[in-house]
């Protein structure tokens, strides 16, 4: 019967893009990776971010912590599988959209970090004539001269940087802002539209005694920035790091990799509390870095001018502040002195606004520059826009790229006169949660997150400690998804209430209401497809592998070849890589091969309308059990398999050429069984449909 | 004397049971009934027992009284709807037969006939009561007759039911049957004593004859076939050792019967005898029970 | 509701190999419900019968369709262009759809897809247990809700035959005896004084059967047709 159904729309994001600042869609890569599909799986991830790699290594991922798996298990590991998507060499077949044509107008950027690059690239995108200033000798900001080399390769962001230059982007380093040059000379210079992203560089002071006036007390963005020009800056044999973000993290273990044998990272409240990735800081305490919590610094110690030790005093949490945070509390007569000689304040930075202060309002006591409305970034004054950390503080890396986005959509705007659209209200929605039945439900799959490599191996530099996934694991991992709002949406004018989908969905998500009406919760369906096929009226679509969808690849290939086809399906959870995709076409060129999520979504129509397209034989290569989220449905399968095997017989074309077979352990086949197959399948002759 | 002035009189009532064949031969059947003759008080006559399709029971009963056996004429509910059933009835009763064993009757798919459509418009309680109106003097609907039959009417009753649900059933049921004009029962074949004695105990009271049932075993196989396919029989292993032990099947198999009567004789008013074709038998079993 | 079960292909193909265009058409309510005339059973139908008739050469084409019950003048309308284009329609309806098409369509053979078996339910998933026989004099107040005359095998009214062993019925292991059912469920009412009740007949009724009801019907009140 022709099903013209198309995809239906479901209302809401999945979570892990809507968590994402810049809408990165997750699950449309992360299933293209689990399609071996890692090219357009790059695509899909480059044609929003223009610093893919970067965020593939440091992003802080808020996706994950939103990804529904979690609440199973673990997360899908997003990040990773970015960089996976970043690191192949399948990434050079990338080619991204070209430039508007030119608009003739001239926007200055100020600060090449990815605030600066994201706004960077997109305006040049837009057809502006794009301009980046940048105070230091080098581009690239933070990423630059804030995370170190063993976090993200430098010669990574180099690559990012070069390719979002190459759409004819000027960038002038050494150029500072308010010292090189005054705002009000750029728009006398022709420029009609600055976008200041001048970043939070300036470290908070202490305030303790000690700070100014001995040798040893550095700040860690002068001490970052130092050991990723590659200064190698000294280090004490002891050395005390204050502070709990990733400034503080990374400063401490640069400070390892530099030869400092004991560092301690002082932080006020407790792990918990700690700002920087969980991740990063076991990394850290891996490495050999110590951590006292609960712990305030007093005093630094000196002798002859020189750092000697860091009085510190214990806290305990007392009540929640305003932030919803515990204050730490001193605990009196709880001092005590650590034995260092070097002290690196790693508190927290503020823009560095002096230079622009004069021309731009910023804000008291953070220094931060004002803007009306997170989401058009417009100042005080007309045409300039600001964004990143040097108008939120210090964020992250994806938020920056956000605001470098809207911030050339508002330009883009204001150079051509058009209004702002009114603010988007941002209404944070509150997370859906599983019920505990359906977690019990959920088969669960380890998580193939980051590959570190050994400890040993990472002190002695600054050498890149995470390895990107094999293909493997990278699928494997990008399987583990559970295509949130993929699933299926009961059509109400359609539905009977036969109660076919509530009796066979293996997580029991069809519910119904005393009247008969069926509803089906999306964010809990798992799209593994049973209702929609079982269905017995079609009231039922479903976006992943929709019915439409399948009967038309099922009717294409099956049709397609005029030699005879044998159709075969095949389970993208089985063991295999895009390399044996590729054989396969080679070295049986009469099989089209078909790939689905689990076979189990095959309907005996299916099956029957291959062989009147004219199929010589259908091969079903169903994945191994223990692959299979739903190996319970395999049963099912097989028993249409049966089904369609009679018709085939009643008609005089032999069950036969229908063939059911195991994937093998690794591959996509077992030849000796597919030889079988063919041979059985061949003998029977052509099909007298064809 | 008739099988109605036997119940009477109080003695200890003997009756015994002939099936008629598929076809029409009937000679050999009247021969064993004649060997017994003068030691029963009456022969029923089955009604294509097991659905087996035969020669019926309402020609045999007539050729019983022919050669003076007074007849037990089982009618079932299987094949017939309400208006045959009391056609027959009259019918039988013009062909001098003076008693009724009314029976539901066992499903056409036990048979030789199994996609045959069973009827069981009535079942053996009705049929009792619509015996009790022709009786009267009316049919089920209440139209009068002309000229009355006046039958003597029993049922069946199975001491044997495996389990309590099936006995409260039977008991139930006996009490209903009762009720619609039971005047006796016959009891499927029973051979545990105990188990007899205490379905005899729960029935006490009740106002009715009671007949225990007694099928000649003829072989170890037979026996292991009741257990496993007739409901509420159930032959004790002693019993089917004793047979296979035995020299002179024949011998064994009345040695229990004898055993099995002489047990039951003080509980309940008479036996009915399943000789199944052993008829030639049953004057000497009778004569060692003493009866 | 009515429980259907698809014929075998071979009868079906006998039945439609000469009939000419032909309509699959599958019935949205029971017959759906019981996972015999949905769309979804169409389809795969039509696909067995397109496939068959054009091994045998057969050009005639088959179409496919369902609406939401054949067996009420309002839905059949919404099809009655594509069944006039037909010279057969395979109805996957149940017994009352076939007829009421039948009676809609004189002109067209119309042709059951389906055996229509009983009212009842789904047991589990795949197995349909018969309940109702639809005898017309319910008597399941007297029976603690389960129908002697459809689950007993002799419909009796009075009683257990005594046929049964171990609770199950006299015609097959498979089927528990409906009157020890009865039985246990009486009891757990405290309503066993209904077996003993003076004997039951069952009224049977006159078929065709017809209800028609004073209240609702319009003109003249009229038992014929
Ligand atoms: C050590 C460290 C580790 C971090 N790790 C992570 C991480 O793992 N994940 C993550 O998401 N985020 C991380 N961050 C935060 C992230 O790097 C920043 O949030 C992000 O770089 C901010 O981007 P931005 O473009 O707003 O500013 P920046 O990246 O700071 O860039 C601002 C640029 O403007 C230039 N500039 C400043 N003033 C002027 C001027 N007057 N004229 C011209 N140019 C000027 C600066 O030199 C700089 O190049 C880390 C930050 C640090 C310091
Ligand atoms: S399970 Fe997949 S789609 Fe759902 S939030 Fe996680 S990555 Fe996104
Ligand atoms: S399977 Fe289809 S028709 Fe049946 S209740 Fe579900 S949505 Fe409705
Ligand atoms: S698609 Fe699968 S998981 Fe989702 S509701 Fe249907 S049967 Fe359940
Ligand atoms: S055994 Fe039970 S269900 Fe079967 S026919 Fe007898 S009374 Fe009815």
């Amino acid at each position: 019967m022709q099903d013209n159904t198309t995809n239906i729309k479901h209302n809401d994001y999945p979570p892990c893009k809507a968590a994402c600042p810049i809408l990165t869609d997750a699950r449309e890569y992360v299933q293209l990776i689990a399609e071996r599909r890692h090219e357009e799986a790059f695509a899909s991830i480059r044609k929003l971010n223009p610093l893919p790699s970067v965020c593939g290594r440091i992003c802080t991922h808020p996706c994950e912590a939103a990804c529904r798996r979690g609440q199973v298990d673990e997360p899908i590991a997003i990040a990773t599988l970015k960089r996976f998507a970043c690191d192949g060499s399948w990434k050079d077949q990338y080619r991204g959209a070209l430039p508007a044509k030119p608009s003739g107008h001239k926007v200055a950027v100020v600060g090449s970090g990815p605030a600066g690059m994201a706004a960077a690239h997109d305006l040049a995108l837009l057809g502006h004539d794009v301009t980046i200033l940048e105070a230091l000798p080098i581009l690239g900001g933070m990423l630059r001269v804030g995370v170190p080399a063993y976090r993200l390769p430098k010669d990574v962001l180099d690559e990012e940087i070069r390719a979002i230059l190459a759409l004819g982007i000027e960038a002038k380093t050494g150029v500072r802002l308010g010292e090189d040059i005054k705002l009000a000379e750029l728009f006398e210079q022709g420029y009609k539209a600055v976008f200041l992203a001048i970043g939070a560089h300036k470290d908070r002071k202490l305030g303790i005694p000690g700070e100014d006036a001995l040798a040893g007390v550095v700040s860690a963005v002068s001490f970052l920035r130092e050991v990723n020009q590659e200064q190698n800056p000294k280090v004490g044999d002891k050395v005390a790091v204050i502070g709990g973000g990733n400034t503080a993290v990374d400063s401490a273990r640069s400070a390892r990799r530099l030869g400092a044998n004991e560092v301690h990272m002082v932080y006020r409240r407790t792990l918990e509390e700690m700002p920087a990735a969980q991740q990063e800081i076991e990394d850290a305490v891996r490495e050999g870095v110590q951590t006292s919590y609960l712990t305030s610094p007093l005093e630094i110690l000196g002798k002859d001018g020189k750092v000697t030790g860091l009085k510190c005093i214990k806290n305990e949490l007392g009540e929640p502040d305003a932030s919803g945070r515990r204050s730490p509390k001193p605990v009196p007569g709880s001092e005590f002195s650590l034995d260092v000689d070097m002290v690196i304040a790693a508190i927290g930075q503020v823009p560095d606004s002096s230079f622009i202060a004069e021309e731009i309002e910023v804000t008291d006591r953070r220094k931060q520059i004002i803007v009306d409305g997170a989401y058009t970034l417009v100042t005080t004054q007309p045409g300039v826009f600001a964004g990143g950390d040097a108008v939120t503080g210090p964020a992250t890396v994806v938020e920056a790229i956000s605001a470098g986005k809207r911030a050339a959509i508002s330009i883009d705007l204001y150079l051509r006169g058009e209004p702002f659209p009114s603010s988007e209200s941002a209404e944070a929605k509150k997370p859906a949660m599983l019920s505990s039945s359906l977690i019990d439900k959920t088969r669960k799959f380890p998580r193939c997150g980051k590959q570190g490599i050994p400890i040993n191996q990472r002190l002695k530099g600054f050498d890149e400690v995470d390895a990107v996934l094999s293909e493997d694991l990278a699928t494997k991992e990008a399987l583990r998804c559970l295509h949130c709002y993929m699933g299926a949406q009961v059509d109400r004018e359609k539905c009977v209430s036969c109660l076919t989908c509530v009796r066979v969905c293996p997580l029991g998500i069809p519910a119904t209401s005393k009247m008969g009406e069926i509803t089906i919760d999306p964010f809990a369906c798992q799209a593994c497809g049973m209702c929609a096929l079982e269905c017995p009226v079609r009231a039922i679509e479903i976006n992943l592998h929709s019915r439409g969808e399948l009967a038309q690849q099922v009717e294409e290939s099956a049709g397609s070849n005029q030699d005879g086809a044998i159709l075969g399906f095949f389970d993208y959870h089985g063991d295999f890589g895009a390399g044996d995709v590729t054989s396969l076409r080679e070295n049986h060129p009469s099989i089209t091969p078909l790939f689905l999520f689990g076979l189990r979504r095959i309907d005996t129509s299916h099956l029957l309308t291959a062989f009147e397209c004219g199929a010589d034989g259908v091969l079903l290569a169903t994945c191994r059990p223990d692959a299979d989220p739903f190996p319970g449905e395999t049963d099912r399968l097989k028993r249409r398999v049966n089904d369609a095997r009679s018709v085939l017989d009643f008609l005089g074309l032999d069950g036969d050429r229908l063939q059911v077979v195991d994937m093998p352990e690794r591959g996509l086949f077992d030849e000796g069984q597919i030889t079988e197959v063919m041979k059985t399948i061949t003998e029977l002759g052509p099909s007298p449909l064809r | 004397m008739s099988l109605r002035e036997a119940l009477a009189s109080g003695k200890f009532v003997i009756t015994a049971e002939v099936a008629p064949g598929k076809g029409t031969e009937v000679e050999h059947l009247l021969e064993d009934a004649a060997v017994i003759k003068e030691r029963v008080d009456a022969v029923n006559v089955t009604d294509l027992q097991s659905s087996v399709m035969r020669l019926g029971s309402m020609a045999f009963s007539h050729l019983l009284t022919e050669i003076g056996v007074d007849p037990v004429f089982q009618v079932t509910c299987r094949d017939r709807n309400c208006l045959a059933l009391q056609s027959d009835l009259l019918s039988a009763w013009a062909l001098g037969i003076k008693n009724v064993l009314a029976l539901t009757g066992d499903h056409p798919v036990l048979g030789d006939h199994p996609k045959a459509r069973p009827v069981f418009e009535l079942d053996s309680v009705s049929l009792l009561d619509v015996i009790g109106k022709l009786n009267s003097g009316v049919d089920m609907v209440g139209n009068e007759l002309k000229g009355t039959p006046d039958f003597l009417a029993g049922a069946v009753v199975n001491p044997g039911a495996d389990n309590e649900a099936a006995m409260d059933l039977q008991i139930m049921k006996m009490e209903s049957k009762i009720e619609a004009g039971a005047k006796f029962f016959q009891t499927q074949g029973v051979y545990d004593l105990d188990a007899f004695e205490k379905f005899m105990k729960r029935i006490e009271g009740l106002d009715t004859k009671v007949l225990v049932g007694i099928i000649l075993l003829k072989s170890v196989g037979m026996a292991r076939f009741m257990n496993k396919n007739v409901s509420g029989v159930f032959v004790p292993e002693p019993f089917v050792q004793e047979i296979k032990a035995a020299e002179d099947k024949a011998q064994a198999s009345k040695d229990i019967a004898v055993r099995l009567i002489k047990g039951m004789k003080d509980l309940c008013d008479g036996v009915h005898i399943m000789a199944l074709g052993w008829e030639s038998k049953i004057p000497a079993i009778l004569d060692e029970v003493g009866i | 509701m009515i429980i259907v079960e698809r014929k075998s292909l071979e009868a079906l193909e006998e039945m439609t190999k000469d009939c000419g265009r032909l309509l699959v058409l599958g019935c949205e309510t029971c017959s759906a419900m019981c996972l015999a005339g949905g769309r979804r059973q169409v389809a795969e139908l039509a696909s067995a019968i397109r496939m068959e008739r054009k091994m045998s050469q057969n050009q005639d084409e088959v179409i496919e369709d369902a609406i939401a019950r054949q067996c009420e003048s309002e839905f059949i309308d919404h099809v009655k262009d594509r069944v006039a284009g037909c010279d057969a329609v395979l109805s996957l309806a149940c017994g009352a759809g076939v007829q009421t098409m039948a009676h809609t369509f004189p002109d067209v053979l119309i042709l059951p897809a389906v055996d229509t078996k009983f009212i009842g339910s789904e047991a589990e998933r795949g197995v349909w247990k018969e309940m109702c026989m639809a005898c017309g004099d319910c008597v399941l107040g007297r029976t603690a809700g389960i129908c002697p005359v459809t689950r007993c095998a002799k419909g009796l009214l009075n009683g257990a035959c005594g046929g049964a062993s171990e609770g199950k019925c006299e015609v097959g292991k498979e089927r528990p005896c409906a009157w020890q059912e009865i039985y246990h469920a009486l009891k757990r009412l405290n309503m066993l004084h209904y077996l003993k009740e003076k004997p039951q007949v069952k009224n049977w009724p006159v078929h065709p059967g017809k209800v028609v009801r004073e209240d609702l019907r319009e003109g003249e009140a009229t038992t014929g047709d």
